[in-house]
């Protein structure tokens, strides 16, 4: 396997202190942040309001992960995921979110930080390491794909 | 009722709406958990399942979608993206030898 391709997280797209009025908004913002930093169109936002009507993409430990629907998929310009945090929290749909984790995805760019994120949500310590992070550079250090870990596909 | 023997099934399709998200991450669970396996695991669109998929994983919400787009295979709904009580239950029955059915 070729050595890892640089993660498709651009550090400007990690927010750590943010405060959403809802879901909707929470939703929003993360599609901004992926628009601000080149990832997206901006049709692209309103497909990710779609999805979470349709299934939420709330994943558990307080972490959801919005992301366009299938034909959003046209308006992407590069795969890249944002991290936004809200320390107050977000009611989404009865649960608590404080880390949003915003997809956007035309290839598989993002496979490898998504695999990470579900072996960080299935250990609560890694999970509360990632709710509790306040510096960009933490967040970077749970996402990174453990080394030799991860040999899959 | 659709159902596969263990040892014929060859490749797991995990199915989402767009295939960039949830479906990415169970694929990854999934994939990892039968390591050693001879069972390919993928993560595609649900309008897009492929003709040799023996087992597919969906949300319960995509269900019906799933079974048009790939009639009579085997369907295993799920609630939850991670540590959903059906995905264990599929693993285990597939590391066990038994039946997988719809």
């Amino acid at each position: 396997m070729p050595e890892t391709a640089p993660l498709p997280l651009d550090p400007r797209a990690v927010r750590l202190d943010e405060t959403a009025a809802d879901r909707d908004d929470a939703i929003r913002q993360c599609g901004r942040a992926l628009l601000e930093t080149g990832a997206v169109a901006e049709p692209y936002i309103a497909t990710m309001l779609d999805r979470e009507r349709s299934i939420s993409t709330y994943v558990g430990e307080g972490v959801a992960i919005p992301h366009g629907t299938l034909a959003g998929k046209d308006v992407v310009h590069h795969d890249a995921i944002c991290v936004l945090r809200f320390p107050g929290g977000v009611d989404w749909d009865g649960e608590r979110v404080t880390v949003c984790v915003g997809i956007a995805a035309k290839g598989d760019g993002h496979v490898r930080l998504l695999s990470e994120l579900a072996r960080i949500l299935l250990d609560p310590g890694s999970a509360r390491a990632l709710r509790a992070a306040t510096e960009v550079g933490q967040v970077l250090e749970l996402l990174l794909p453990t080394a030799g870990e991860d040999t899959e596909k | 009722m659709a159902s596969i023997e263990s040892k014929d099934i060859r490749k797991i399709i995990v199915a989402c709406d767009a295939g960039m998200g949830s479906s990415v991450m169970l694929a990854s669970q999934v994939r990892k958990q039968l390591k050693g396996t001879q069972i390919q695991v993928e993560h595609t669109p649900v309008n897009s399942i492929p003709d040799d998929a023996d087992v597919i994983l969906c949300h319960v919400g995509l269900a019906d979608r799933a079974r048009k787009s790939a009639p009579g295979r085997v369907l295993v709904p799920f609630q939850v993206f991670i540590g959903d009580p059906a995905v264990t239950k599929l693993i285990s029955t597939i590391k066990s030898g038994g039946t997988v059915d719809a």
